[in-house]
């Protein structure tokens, strides 16, 4: 059983990526980056590493005591069963699936999770743009059913560190589409670059790690369109301040449960980011219902179809 | 002992990417290009947001606009980007007049999202626009 983190050796070439990309956007897309967004999101990524040292002790202890519930047994050795990795590897992918959408669709999920989502651009730094307060937002629970089926804590924090370096490349606008049958397949930029969008039509998409399939499978699915992309969240942060950007979901969420009235104060918390009781802010859903009804319907079932034209952040093009 | 070696190589790494990124001039200087791009910003603070009236700044840094229901949003450039707000209660805004040149200062509340310095005709409707807001959002 190997003994070490895949993510130790990934980040030499995460740096010399994003280097890679930097030259590439120095010469066809130099909007592409922002200097002081790029070091918020590498701190994102440094401090991240951090927490999940001082608290990746306690996840891995909880999950090994959980092991022994176990329904299944690999055996003693159950780092020489071949076909357990690829399943663990499927599952643990399928796990994650539900933990994002769980993640966009629960501010307490989402508090943690918002972090990733916060800058205005989509480049490789952004992939290292993780959140500090996983540990706090009990993300970890998502992972315990595959403990409870019979797979070693290891094998799944193995996997689990392969599937994140997966989603590094994906963070690019360098990249348009893939050949057609890994489209299909597998997640790709073009697919996350939908995920990251707040275009109405696309909030709330496309949460797949690695394997497209299971937004195909739920009905999450959304093809990226033709038009220019904006990124960022549905409220824009406004500021590079590392620690705003770290806390201030949660810091809404305290003030909101404070202000609120008694029967309302625990729906600021497992209700969808943007619920309030008096209706003065919008959801992902209510701003996708509004952007429909303005657009109409047909706008959504096509992939070459436009996406909402009223999109001038990311360039200077006119819209369609 | 070799997690703090790690963690110093990689703030290190960090530093120097963002330096990098800095030499090699990335980003871009914007510039809010005209009303109807004023408009389509604003919509993107709220989706659906019709201004009946728009100040352009100048130099198009902001802009302010307002909807037929009163409410106002100020729409400012942040790095290579722009973001947006809805004025509120805790907003307020001033007049500054220096050398005779007068010139409107839009303050969101937010000490984070910060202030815009707009350069525009009849600052004081867009005074009395976001002051009274306030007044009424506190009666």
């Amino acid at each position: 059983m190997p003994d070490y983190s895949p993510i130790d050796f990934a980040v030499p070439f995460f740096v010399a990526l994003v280097l890679i990309e930097m030259i590439w956007a120095w010469r066809r897309r130099p909007q592409a980056y922002e200097p002081r967004d790029t070091l918020t999101s590498l701190a994102f990524g440094l401090g991240s590493s951090a927490a999940g040292l001082l608290t990746g002790a306690a996840v891995l202890a909880l999950s090994l005591w959980l092991y022994q519930f176990r329904l299944f047994d690999f055996g003693a050795e159950w780092w020489m069963v071949w076909w357990a990795w690829p399943l663990c590897f499927v599952l643990d992918d399928l796990g994650y699936y539900w933990f994002h959408r769980c993640a966009h669709r629960v501010r307490w999920f989402w508090a943690s999770h918002v972090n990733h989502h916060s800058s205005q651009h989509y480049n490789l730094s952004t992939a290292l743009r993780q959140s500090w307060t996983g540990f706090f937002a009990l993300s970890f629970i998502f992972r315990i059913p595959l403990t409870l089926l019979g797979f070693h804590p290891a094998m799944i924090l193995f996997v689990g560190a392969f599937n994140l370096i997966y989603q590094f490349w994906i963070h690019t606008e360098a990249i348009g589409r893939m050949p057609r049958w890994f489209e299909a397949v597998m997640n790709t930029p073009s697919h996350h670059r939908v995920h990251h969008a707040t275009n109405p039509i696309y909030l709330d998409r496309n949460y797949a790690g690695t394997f497209i399939v299971w937004d195909r499978l739920f009905g999450t699915f959304q093809q990226e369109g033709t038009e220019r992309i904006r990124y960022g969240i549905v409220r824009q942060l406004g500021t590079f301040n590392l620690f705003w950007a770290v806390f201030h979901e949660w810091i809404g969420i305290a003030q909101d449960v404070w202000r609120a009235p008694w029967r309302h104060k625990l729906s600021y918390i497992w209700r969808p980011p943007g619920w309030t009781h008096d209706g003065s802010r919008d959801t992902s859903d209510m701003i996708r219902a509004r952007w429909l009804e303005r657009h109409g319907e047909t706008a959504t079932d096509g992939a070459e179809k436009p996406v909402p034209n009223d999109n001038p952040i990311a360039g200077r093009e006119k819209p369609a | 002992m070799a997690f703090l070696g790690q963690f110093l190589a990689s703030l290190a790494a960090i530093l120097v990417l963002a330096w990098i990124a800095r030499r090699m001039g990335l980003g871009r200087d914007i510039r809010i290009r005209d009303e109807q791009h004023a408009q389509m910003l604003a919509d993107e603070v709220i989706c659906g947001f019709e201004a009946r009236e728009i100040a352009l700044d100048r130099s198009g840094r902001a802009a302010l606009l307002r909807d037929h229901a009163g409410r106002v949003i100020l729409v400012k450039v942040h790095g290579a980007q722009f973001a947006g707000r809805l004025l509120g209660p805790g907003s307020s805004a001033t007049i500054w007049e220096d050398f005779g040149q007068r010139s409107l200062e839009a303050d969101s509340g937010e000490r984070l999202f910060g202030r815009a310095l707009l350069d525009v005709d009849n600052p004081e409707n867009w005074v009395s626009a976001i002051n009274g807001a306030k007044v009424s959002s506190h009666a």
